[in-house]
């Protein structure tokens, strides 16, 4: 393949990748590393270098927006970023030691698992809101966001210590293998802390960037981070990025749960199969 | 605009993070610019071949010198590079930023909860590199 017709190639890609990337909170590696390793037979190391970027540029491209709307919540992520950040940092040391396909073949089957509550509650727009108590008071873990329909939402977060904990493993997750823990954060927000689902989705979008710079210097020092791939990766990422933030804004809860039910589920087959070695 | 004002804080994170990322789509594109005119009609394949027991495992230069002769020489990858410490450094200006923002507020709480998490990030991006334990 000529080099102008890979950039173009990896461009339009990655314009989707942000797009669905950027509304379900996983960042745009789940679309790239595929179209990368089992289109192209790019080796996959430089796919997950491409991933690091393709998430980072899916996080500061939407977060821009969502921010600003606020329906992000910056105290949520600023509090759950303390897990995430530590995890990274254990997770790289476990990937020095240890056979990951077995890790990610556990974490690839957890993953598939946690679809399943995600589908039961797959209409449900604006959970009850639970009462403001004991840590999550303390650290101010409520807000609120103007509704597509106009209705001002007001949330409050509960067990805050239980979204630690399941973002500490996104942490271990991201430092380990270099993706998946945009599922696993929007999961804790979602089930354990009962935030609503598009303050889920755009929290973790926003604290997926922090998590994958923590990464991204050792990746670019071993020279994983390829520019022929990176260049068009990047570019695409942040246009489909603010894409994908204009039309989160303009969903409904349930739309925005469908869309992240399909994504986990195609990031949780995918750590499977190439676990099993059957994408390598 | 008052930097006293929570209000405030969305807006001033939401610049932040647009600022960053224009700068580095600007840089990454002439970047690619340069690559598609000086590159443009070769093949893939010796960029994208992959060397395991070489580090770098690419044919391209990660030193910092190398970067600098690059960007100088306006070289296409050196460039793409620049772009990308760009994007790199975007989530990182942000949890900078936020010390100060919530210092302003005078939220000593998430002041600490900040500071850590930003001691965390610059230890793990800087740190672990260097760290025997973190490389098998």
């Amino acid at each position: 393949m000529l080099v102008f017709e890979f950039v173009i190639l990896i461009f339009v890609v990655s314009i989707f990748a942000g797009i669905f990337g950027s509304i379900v909170g996983l960042g745009g590696g789940v679309v790239v590393i595929p179209v990368l390793t089992i289109l192209l037979g790019v080796d996959i190391h430089f796919a997950i270098g491409a991933s690091i970027v393709a998430i980072i540029g899916t996080s500061s491209g939407a977060a821009s927006t969502y921010v600003k709307d606020k329906v992000t919540n910056l105290r949520v992520g600023m509090f759950l970023e303390l897990a995430s950040a530590s995890g990274a940092i254990v997770g790289a040391a476990i990937a020095a030691y240890t056979n990951s396909p077995i890790l990610e073949l556990v974490f690839g089957v957890i993953l598939l698992i946690t679809v399943i509550p995600t589908l039961t509650r797959i209409g449900e727009d604006i959970p009850k809101s639970p009462e403001l108590k004991g840590l999550a008071k303390r650290l101010g873990l409520k807000g609120a966001y103007t509704e597509t329909d106009g209705r001002l939402i007001e949330y409050n977060a509960t067990r805050p210590v239980s979204g630690l904990a399941g973002t500490a493993v996104a942490g271990v997750l991201s430092g380990l293998l270099g993706i998946g823990g945009g599922g696993f954060k929007v999961i804790s927000m979602d089930l354990a802390m009962k935030l609503p689902m598009k303050v889920s989705t755009t929290t973790s979008n926003f604290m997926i960037g922090v998590t994958a710079a923590s990464s991204a210097g050792i990746y670019f020092a071993r020279g994983d981070v390829n520019p022929l791939i990176v260049a068009p990766v990047a570019l695409g990422i942040l246009i489909g990025a603010a894409i994908g933030a204009r039309i989160l804004l303009r969903s409904r809860n349930p739309t925005v749960r469908k869309a992240f039910a399909i994504v986990l589920a195609v990031a949780a087959l995918q750590m499977i199969l190439s676990a099993t070695g059957v994408i390598s | 605009m008052n930097i006293r004002d929570p209000e405030s804080m969305n807006e001033i994170i939401g610049n932040v993070l647009r600022y960053g990322v224009i700068a580095s789509a600007a840089v990454v594109l002439f970047g690619t610019l340069l690559l598609a005119s000086s590159n443009g009609a070769s093949d893939t394949s010796g960029i994208l071949t992959y060397h395991p027991d070489q580090v770098p495992h690419g044919n391209y230069d990660v030193s910092l010198q190398g970067l600098i002769n690059g960007l100088a020489g306006f070289s296409a990858y050196s460039w793409i590079e620049l772009g990308v410490i760009f994007l790199i450094a975007t989530p990182v200006s942000r949890v900078v930023i936020s010390v100060f923002l919530f210092a302003a507020e005078k939220d000593r709480l998430y002041v600490v909860v900040t500071a850590v998490v930003l001691t965390l990030l610059l230890f793990s991006m800087l740190v672990t590199p260097f760290i025997p334990l973190f490389h098998a």
